[in-house]
């Protein structure tokens, strides 16, 4: 196995090195991000693989802070009437003592950059091109390793892109990339490592298999997600309470409904948080539109359903039993009929038993509930909406973002997909109610399908 | 527990395993994977065969693999009864169309109970094939039905619905079912053309037909049409005289009357054997060969969301090398002073302000003004200045958007050291522009750890005079 290609972060205090790394590793737990300058003073090290082998390591190293400085220091290492050159300058001064004490930071950067094959230099780009940041691409470049400038923050208001750009030119500096680590952008990394492939000709195999990798890795997430949306879809619709016709067991067997409900969307939300390796209580879910990684708006608020454009039908803006269709006498026979023909076409004994059950439980004078479309709309496009954000939210989020209302109008307004009107006549799918399948082959396409209808619209 | 998965577990078996312990762990929560994950790391492979190990690892762990074993067994023991009674169900067909020999046998009637029953599920078994896209069918659930009844501890308990979850991923419960069903009733038409041989090399039939409304002729059609097939295979039919022959009253007759009995007897065969025994072997056959191709394509569905988070666990995309350079147990510290004697007048110096700001201020004219520093030359022409002509009160005025570093800190601390007091101006953000309260929290911090007065205050008046 070749050696991994090995990457120094480095910049000057609070760019967020530290931010830059949580989001190419996907790990939000490494190292510690704050406000505060000098949060990093010791340099960590996390490793990429594919597959099982390692193909690049990147080291997060202090903040530079005192470059100015230090570069004068360096200017004064050079004994009268000797030339160094970069390298050798930088090696007298990690031997030296200042080493130890003044620049202990500046050195550790050094050493991890002399140790590395090329190094970040990750600039926050609301920052003014100052002299001390030219000074410190000085004391950098004196390790003699390529440097590739990261701009940060630049999808952010007030960035001095062009500034910037200007300046590292000057510098010698002309390969560059805009990345920024709070909302990296779809083909971001893709960027910053074709970048790197360029500085690191040699490395080129290894930067373009973690390209592969990772775009297909996301690809996967992605699918992954959709899948889980289409399980609590299907979940949701094929959901039933059957309860005594007497207003005070509605009651409470709808309020039970709603809860399982709510829970079953919460427990959505965990996953796909899961799957996207944030954690509920941290920082950066705290951002999404959630709250401690909770939907903030009840599911079966009719002012929920307003405000993502899901239209209501009367009784539930009137706010009545809102979000739980009651199936009356006469229309509950009607849909258990037809549903138990569906059943016998399809061959299910145990599906003609149910209907069976529930059609006997409408002659006793029992109502059956289930749970409104709209409410079904309102999970979908809600859902969906966080997916979307997980996916190109960076793990270094720490700001939050406003939400752009989705534009999800076939979830909104058209028809529900057919494989989720399928569901309502199988409450054997439902991992809500008793005696679920949830293996049955025909469940599993009902959530292919609803899978791809996520996909696509 | 060192445990190698063991030897006799086929690929099938592998996979189906590992499909239950995925269930198991969706339906009752995450197992104790740690050494589980170990092991399967350690002897390497790609992401399939990692999962495949991990889950055969805790399959054994928690009697998967026994309950397997078990279930195996009973298939077995029920897959033998059922050949029993395929075997028995032939013997007893080919009984019942042949009777005792007391009386002619009606050849129809005798074909209907022979053929009869095979035909129908045949058809049923055509018409679930074509219309219904639901592949594992009543008999699937059947059997999901009696494994659920049966299973007698719940670690077995997600076997059945694994192995029905894996055959759905390539609509393989039709094939398996179907050769199942096709080799049971092969079995049954061959233990029924045994006994159909034996019977009539053993006893002696006479073969007659009847009717009430239908005419001769139909008859004959019927068993030429029957008999064509057995006959490319050289089995014998009658001929119009001995089929005509056959519809009067046995006994009735003249003539080659063992001929014609030969010759129905091979034409039953024939039949039996075209018609019943040929087209489940074919089917067996088919359905053999398209289970077998299938099973060998089954691989895990890597796209399901369990086990991309467990991709996450066993060939970790990114992981923590920790630290390799431990930070000091504290930062150099910027340290300011005062610089008392000789000294006089007033300097205002700003550091790293960005062109977006106008500065100077209007200033009266004891003050002096040192302009912005930035760079190397610029700080040192104004150290040595203070240093030679120290003023009695300096203002450092700063932008709080910037971070207080430490190169800051210490350059603030070198200035104050150069003068008899210091002290330093915040600025205020530009109009619409807002501070960063964190940020200007720490430069307070920072301020105040260096011991320096600092005021978001313009301290023109403190410059001029000396108090406020």
């Amino acid at each position: 196995m070749t050696e991994a290609l090995k990457l120094a972060v480095v910049g000057h205090t609070n760019v967020g090195k530290t931010s830059l790394l949580r989001t190419l590793t996907r790990d939000i737990g490494f190292g510690e991000v704050s406000h505060r300058p000098s949060t990093t003073r010791h340099v960590e090290g996390a490793r990429l693989s594919v597959d099982g082998e390692p193909l690049l390591e990147l080291y997060d190293t202090p903040g530079l802070e005192d470059a100015i400085a230090l570069l004068d220091y360096l200017e004064r290492l050079e004994r009268p009437g000797e030339r160094l050159d970069g390298p050798a300058r930088t090696a007298r001064f990690l031997d030296g003592s200042e080493a130890r004490q003044r620049f202990e930071q500046e050195a550790k950067v050094l050493r991890q950059l002399l140790a590395s094959d090329a190094g970040l230099y990750v600039i926050d780009a609301r920052e003014p091109v100052l002299a001390k940041y030219k000074d410190e691409l000085a004391v950098l470049a004196g390790c003699g390793k390529p440097l590739l400038p990261v701009l940060n923050f630049v999808a952010q208001p007030g960035h001095r892109d062009e500034e910037w750009r200007q300046a590292l030119a000057r510098l010698g500096l002309h390969a560059l990339v805009r990345f920024d680590s709070v909302a990296p952008p779809v083909d971001g990394e893709r960027r910053l490592y074709e970048s790197l492939a360029l500085l690191l000709e040699q490395a080129r195999p290894k930067l373009q298999r973690l390209i592969e990798d990772h775009e297909a890795q996301a690809a996967a997430r992605l699918a992954s997600g959709q899948r889980l949306i289409a399980e609590l879809l299907v979940d949701v619709a094929a959901c039933r309470r059957s309860v005594a016709a007497q207003p005070e067991l509605e009651r409470g067997a709808i309020r039970e409904l709603h809860d399982a409900v709510r829970r079953r969307e919460q427990r959505c939300v965990e996953a796909l948080l899961r799957l996207y390796a944030f954690r509920q209580d941290d920082a950066a879910a705290s951002d999404l539109p959630l709250l401690d990684g909770r939907w903030g708006d009840d599911l079966f608020n009719p002012e929920t359903l307003k405000q993502l454009g899901v239209k209501i039908g009367g009784g539930m803006a009137a706010g009545a039993a809102a979000g739980a269709g009651v199936d009356l006498m006469v229309g509950g026979i009607t849909l258990g009929a037809a549903a138990l023909l569906g059943a016998i076409a399809g061959g299910g004994a145990q599906t003609a038993r149910h209907y069976g059950n529930r059609l006997l439980g409408k002659l006793k004078g029992q109502r059956e509930l289930s749970v409104d479309d709209a409410v079904l709309r309102l999970l979908a496009l809600r859902q969906r909406q966080l997916l979307a954000v997980l996916a190109t939210r960076g793990h270094a989020a720490t700001e939050a973002i406003r939400l752009a209302t989705p534009q999800d109008q076939g979830w909104r307004e058209g028809k529900l997909p057919e494989a989720l009107q399928r569901c309502r006549a199988h409450p054997e799918w439902s991992s809500l109610n008793p005696g679920a399948r949830l293996q049955d082959g025909e469940r599993q396409m009902a959530l292919d399908e609803l899978q791809a209808e996520l996909r696509q619209g | 527990m060192t445990v190698r998965p063991s030897p006799d577990l086929t690929p099938l078996d592998r996979i189906w395993l590992t499909e239950a312990v995925r269930l198991r762990e969706e339906h009752a929560g995450p197992l104790d994977d740690d050494e589980a994950n170990r092991q399967a790391r350690t002897q390497g492979g790609d992401l399939p065969a990692l999962i495949e190990r991990r889950a055969l690892w805790l399959a054994h762990r928690d009697g998967l693999i026994e309950a397997l074993r078990h279930w195996r067994q009973g298939a077995r023991l029920g897959a033998l009864a059922l050949i029993l009674l395929a075997l028995f169900t032939g013997a007893g067909l080919a009984f019942a169309a042949l009777g005792d020999g007391q009386r002619p046998v009606n050849v129809f009637w005798a074909l209907g109970s022979l053929l009869g029953l095979n035909l129908l599920t045949l058809l049923g078994w055509l018409l679930g094939l074509l219309l219904t896209g639901d592949s594992s069918g009543a008999l699937g659930r059947l059997w999901l039905w009696l494994s659920e009844k049966l299973a007698r501890d719940a670690r077995a308990a997600q076997l059945a619905p694994a192995l029905l979850s894996l055959l759905h991923q390539r609509r393989l419960s039709r094939w398996l079912l179907g050769t199942g069903v096709h080799a049971l009733w092969l079995l049954a038409m061959a233990s029924a053309l045994l006994t159909l041989l034996a019977l009539l090399a053993t006893r002696r039939y006479g073969f007659v037909w009847e009717t009430t409304i239908l005419g001769e002729n139909a008859f004959v059609g019927l068993t030429q049409a029957f008999g064509a097939l057995p006959a490319l295979l050289g089995f014998s039919v009658p001929d119009v005289e001995q089929i005509r022959a056959s519809g009067a009253l046995a006994g009735d007759l003249d003539g080659d009357l063992d001929g014609a009995r030969q010759r129905w007897a091979g034409w039953l065969v024939g039949v039996l054997l075209v018609y019943g025994l040929l087209p489940r072997l074919l089917l067996a056959s088919l359905c053999l060969w398209r289970w077998r191709r299938g099973r060998a394509a089954l691989t895990l569905d890597l796209n399901l969301p369990a086990y991309r988070l467990l991709r996450e666990r066993l060939q970790p995309p990114s992981e923590r090398l920790g630290i390799r350079d431990a930070a000091p147990a504290q930062l150099h510290a910027p340290t300011a002073g005062a610089q008392l004697d000789g000294s006089a007048g007033a300097v205002l110096v700003a550091i790293e302000l960005d062109g977006s700001r106008p500065w100077p201020p209007a200033l009266s004219k004891g003050i002096a003004d040192a302009g912005i520093l930035d760079d190397r030359e610029g700080r040192r022409r104004l150290l040595d200045q203070l240093t030679r002509f120290p003023p009695a009160r300096l203002a450092v005025a700063c932008d709080p958007r910037r971070s207080p570093d430490r190169g800051t800190l210490a350059l603030i601390g070198e200035l104050s050291r150069c003068a008899a007091a210091t002290r330093v101006w915040l600025l205020q953000a530009p109009p619409g522009e807002a501070l960063d309260s964190a940020r200007l929290e720490d430069w307070h911090q920072a301020l105040d750890t260096l011991g320096l007065t600092h005021s978001s205050c313009a301290p023109l008046r403190w410059l001029e005079t000396g108090h406020d």
